[in-house]
């Protein structure tokens, strides 16, 4: 399904990131020296079941969390030890979201919500680029409208939208289907996908969806903090396959730390 | 149920803390205005009683009316010496002292009255043990001869004079040329360390001094004050007479007090108003945060009810929080406004009362406070709660989502309002309401003040985005603006909170300035005088100089026309009807410099018989020249007089002039006033200089040119409204909590969007600009509303008092912008905490935030 660009970079990369939540008995690791490179152009999914450090690693790559140890890179930047100011401005300039919901601000139109963040830079979008993604995702006719006003499906296509706005190194999505009905599901998948195909996006998307998964080059399976498996070139079936067997997977990781 | 309840305010502190606030500062007002109220009262009325201790009985002259420094006839006074002898002479009584009190003028160290806005009281020195309770020598020793006075500390200070100096003092029985100089042997304070009891200036005499000043050196006293343990005030009333009235000390000590409480009870009014106005804003603020905290509970009791509370569970279950909130926060509220309410005492002591000590009294009626305290709390959370019941479980569990209501409904009863009051006040204002006028207005100002108050969502609209038009030139400030015109009534109570303390404050700038500019305009209008002499108005005397005075002025070179003017008003009347008499020594020339005209007849050497009235007084009266009409001078004598001329209608020469030949009948046969045309290209204030060395012996008065004289006529105003606005502010200040309040709980609602607004790559200086400007935005906001409603109020004031000579509508320009600019710091500093609040969010937890 993929269309491998012959030469591949590195769009983010981590290096042994471990990351604990609380202290003492009640400390939980969440992330088990975590080593991971995502290729630019590239849609990688991660896996994995609850409380498995997905969404951590998510978060720590994208300078949203801090990391106990280990470093992360987008691109050339060095994410680890960024300041709030350093790293805002890196979320705004290199970084496109997409979360699960509540991805609008209810006070702007659909057309504003999609700048937003070239107006927070206080810089004028590229709007040849803007026109483009407006018309692959069919928003044309919904550019005036409120967030309130538009259905579920069409929300995400403009989140999708504002992710990509600002051309950045790379677009996390965390669950962008998790609140969607299986058809605007389909929707923002098969955008996503042709955002890396004719746009060569670079794409991190956090699901449990095997079929959501199915979209991607390469899925990344996570379980208790540890990378235990990397499928290329995944299918739904293969996907599902494998997390039949996740006990076993999960069992030979905790074997490796135990 | 309740352990949900409790468990889940627990866990809101931020909003726990916040409406609590609302209820402590609206609590806290309402009982610091009523111990305030209760507390001064008492003080006030304790000093008075103070008076009278020791005192066992009190003779007075049996008279009503014609109080203390009023005209009257001394002599009806009076207790005659024979009488103090027949009181002396009565069983029980050991001592009576004769005591003489009255009103005097002292020169002080400039030559000028001491004590301008409160009168100087003589009076006799008693060496008796009696006074030795309240009058305290502080310095030297009390007056043991003829010529030697003390003096009440306040009169030193005010005087410039001290042990040793010598003072003039004169009065209605002895003028200025007679009067003598004293030697001051002593200075005295007031019991309790004060130098002044109600701001009066006092000079104690001998007994013969203070007679030939107050008396006429008749042999007679005021009142005499009885001692002796067993006084029987009927024996006394039987010695002396039915003429006498004979009172026990702590009967005259309630009638004194009495006396003085009119005082109290207006500054009581004045601070119970405050207190109104207090809690009035204060329903807003706390009305607004539980209807906020209740909407963002929406998902909580929806949850409630999905695992099977009934919906008046979930009622009962917010009012159950609503009344655990009121009662603890009124509790504290009373409690700091107890502490409030008795530092303010002290305060308006110590600046208003002279160091009046201070009686704390808590009256019974500050538990009132409570009662409001918890009922606009209960009240307020009840409407929230029955609309959250309503929500079915699921669709509330949904997104919270809180669509902004319709504003129609409100929009349209707030029209009516408005339409109702506007109403009102137009036949209040046209007289059509059969002698209510002034009440109909009033009533009408009030529900249109509510009125307005409904419209103020839908004016937020047009007004918000206006308003953040001119500050939405960065991103963050355009995202001010849309969250500040996001939920317009949330906007609009808050902002309505400072536009009722800006309002009141424009209203009466409005006046003041309104009252300036007609004294002004009556001057420039017509007036050609350049220099006026007078004293200062609202003086507790009336002052007027010498006759000779204006000779000398008209002889100087640089000066073409003198215009003295005579007055007597008190109990004058023309065919029997009160009216103000007027004269002047030259009445053609006086008019000249009036800028006055003549209408119909000829003012020129008025003969004695003849009189002068304006178009607007004849036309009222139906009098014509050549009438004659009964006038009553205020020594009581009536004179035919028979009318020689029509003025043409001006406010300076409105009533009844009379020849200068009848001043004889004045009760001050002095002018008080002269205004004095200068030659044209002569240097005004050279002449103003000679003029005041020309009146360097005339304490009473001085020369001011026509600014300065609107200042002084004026000048009593701008302190009015200087304490005013120290008042408002105080409502200013829960107006601005309820701003800050707003704003907290508007972030906690927007967390996930401010999350999302970092997490795309807003700054946390981005963040705090886009809360300041939404704080801006409200605060000037109500600013303008209530400029507007306050300016509103200021002209109806005005039109209603058009007839009593308010003529102009003058808006206070200066202190508008200065009240606009107060609401932009004003939402600046609001806006600190809420917006580091705001851009300290952790942007993960933010997203995540439900």
């Amino acid at each position: 399904m993929s269309t491998a660009s012959p030469v591949r970079t590195t769009a983010v990369s981590a290096e042994g990131l471990w990351k604990a939540y609380g202290m003492g008995e009640a400390q939980v690791v969440a992330l088990r020296d975590v080593s991971v490179e995502f290729a630019s152009g590239a849609f990688t999914a991660i896996m994995g079941p609850s409380g498995s450090g997905k969404s951590t690693l998510m978060h720590c790559l994208a300078g949203l969390d801090t990391t106990d140890r280990g470093t992360v890179h987008i691109g050339d930047t060095a994410v680890t030890g960024l300041g709030d100011k350093a790293l805002t401005k890196l979320r705004r300039d290199k970084i496109g979201f997409i979360f699960q919901q509540f991805n609008l601000l209810p006070t702007l139109t659909a057309e504003e919500n999609i700048t937003l963040p070239a107006a927070i830079a206080g810089a004028k979008a590229d709007p040849a680029w803007i026109n483009q993604i407006i018309k692959t995702l069919d928003l044309a006719d919904r550019l005036s409208h409120k967030p309130t006003e538009l259905s579920g499906g069409q929300q995400q296509r403009v989140a999708c939208a504002r992710a990509l706005a600002s051309r950045p190194e790379v677009v996390f999505a965390d669950e962008p289907t998790g609140n969607l009905d299986t058809r605007s599901g389909a929707e923002v998948l098969r955008f996503l996908r042709t955002s890396v195909d004719d746009f060569g996006q670079t794409i991190v998307m956090v699901t449990h969806d095997p079929s959501a998964a199915a979209y991607a080059d390469r899925v990344v399976f996570l379980a208790d903090g540890q990378i235990v498996e990397d499928m290329a070139e995944p299918t739904a079936d293969k996907v599902i396959d494998k997390m039949k067997h996740f006990e076993e997977l999960v069992a030979a990781a905790q074997g490796e730390h135990a | 149920m309740l352990r949900a309840t409790l468990k889940g305010m627990a866990s809101r502190k931020a909003r726990l803390v916040l409406t609590s606030l609302a209820v402590v500062l609206g609590t806290m007002f309402v009982a610091a205005a009523m111990v305030l109220t209760a507390t001064m009262e008492k003080s006030v009325s304790g000093v008075i009683a103070d008076a009278y201790t020791g005192v066992d009985a009190v003779v007075t002259r049996d008279t009503d009316g014609g109080g203390m420094g009023g005209p009257g006839n001394p002599a009806a006074m009076a207790i005659p010496a024979a009488t103090l002898e027949q009181i002396r002479a009565t069983d029980g009584v050991d001592r009576a002292d004769g005591a003489i009190e009255g009103q005097v003028k002292a020169l002080g160290e400039n030559g000028k009255l001491v004590g301008t806005f409160a009168p100087t009281i003589g009076l006799n020195w008693a060496s008796g043990e009696g006074q030795g309770d309240y009058i305290e020598l502080r310095e030297g020793r009390g007056p043991e001869a003829d010529g030697e006075v003390a003096v009440s500390a306040k009169f030193a200070a005010d005087s410039g004079f001290t042990v040793g100096d010598t003072v003039t003092v004169y009065s209605d029985t002895v003028d200025l040329e007679s009067a003598v100089a004293y030697e001051i042997v002593g200075v005295y304070g007031l019991s309790g360390d004060r130098d002044s009891l109600a701001g009066e200036t006092q000079v104690a005499f001998s007994t013969g001094d203070a007679q030939r000043l107050l008396t006429g050196g008749e042999d007679v006293y005021t009142s005499v004050y009885v001692y002796g343990d067993a006084v029987d005030t009927d024996a006394i009333a039987a010695a002396v007479g039915n003429d006498f009235k004979v009172q026990t000390g702590e009967e005259a000590s309630e009638a004194a007090a009495q006396g003085f409480a009119v005082v109290s009870d207006f500054m009581g009014y004045i601070f119970l108003g405050f207190g109104l106005v207090a809690v009035f804003v204060s329903i807003f603020l706390i009305i607004n945060t539980f209807t906020i905290i209740v909407a963002q509970r929406q998902r909580e009791l929806a949850l409630l009810r999905a695992i099977g509370a009934g919906r008046g569970q979930v009622v009962r279950s917010v009012l159950a929080e609503a009344l655990i909130i009121g009662t603890g926060a009124s509790i504290i509220g009373l409690g700091l406004g107890l502490l409030l309410g008795w530092g303010l005492s002290e305060v308006v002591s110590a600046t208003m009362m002279g160091g009046l000590p201070v009686q704390l009294l808590i009256p019974a009626t500050t538990l009132w406070a409570l009662a409001v305290g918890i009922g606009v709390t209960v009240l307020s959370a009840l409407l929230p709660a029955v609309k959250a019941s309503s929500v079915p479980p699921v669709a509330a569990m949904r997104e919270a989502v809180n669509p902004p209501k319709p504003l129609r409904g409100i929009t349209i009863a707030g029209a009516i309002v408005f339409l109702a009051g506007a109403v009102l006040l137009a036949f209040g204002l046209t007289d059509n309401l059969g002698g209510e006028e002034l009440t109909g207005i009033l009533v009408g100002v009030g529900i249109a003040f509510v009125g307005v108050t409904m419209l103020t969502p839908i004016l937020s609209r047009p007004l918000v985005a206006l308003l953040g038009a001119v500050m939405s030139w960065s991103f963050s400030g355009r995202l001010g603006k849309l969250n500040a015109g996001r939920n317009p009534r949330r906007t609009a109570i808050t902002a309505s909170a400072l536009m009722i303390a800006v309002a009141l404050i424009t209203g009466i700038a409005t006046l003041v300035s309104s009252i300036k500019s007609t004294t002004s305009e009556a001057l420039d209008l017509n007036l050609n005088s350049d220099l006026i002499v007078s004293g200062a108005q609202g003086g507790a005397s009336i002052p007027s100089f010498s006759p000779e005075r204006v000779n000398e002025i008209r002889a100087l070179p640089d000066v073409d026309e003198v215009g003295d003017v005579y007055a007597d008003f008190f109990n004058t009347k023309v065919n029997g009807e009160e009216a103000a008499l007027s004269s002047s020594s030259d009445l053609q020339a006086a008019l000249a410099v009036f800028g006055g005209t003549v209408a119909e007849g000829s003012v020129a050497d008025l003969a004695p018989d003849a009189v002068v009235v304006d178009e607007g007084t004849a036309k009222d009266r139906g009098v014509d020249v050549g009438d004659t009409v009964e006038v009553t001078f205020s020594d009581g004598t009536a004179e035919q007089l028979t009318i020689a001329a029509i003025l043409e209608g001006y406010d300076l020469t409105n009533g009844w002039w009379v020849a200068p030949d009848q001043v004889q009948h004045f009760m001050v046969q002095k002018p008080m006033q002269a205004y004095i045309q200068v030659a044209e290209g002569a240097d005004v204030a050279a002449v103003q200089d000679e003029v005041d060395e020309i009146l360097k012996d005339e304490p009473e008065v001085g020369v001011t040119n026509n600014a300065e004289f609107v200042e002084q006529q004026t000048g009593g105003l701008d302190t009015i409204l200087a304490a005013v606005q120290i008042l408002l502010a105080l409502a200013m200040i829960i107006a601005v909590i309820g701003v800050v309040n707003t704003l907290v709980l508007s972030v906690l609602e927007r967390t996930r969007e401010l999350g999302l607004l970092r997490a795309v790559g807003m700054t946390r200086g981005q963040v705090r600009r886009m809360i300041t400007v939404e704080s801006v935005i409200i605060c000037v906001f109500g600013a303008v509303l209530g400029i507007a409603v306050g300016i509103g109020l200021g002209w109806t004031v005005q039109q209603a008092l058009e007839e009593e000579g308010l003529h102009n509508f003058a808006l206070p320009w200066g202190l508008i912008a200065t009240y606009l600019v107060a609401a932009v710091v004003v939402g600046l500093l609001a806006a600190i905490a809420p917006a580091a609040r705001a851009a300290k969010l952790n942007v993960l937890g933010a997203i995540a935030y439900e």
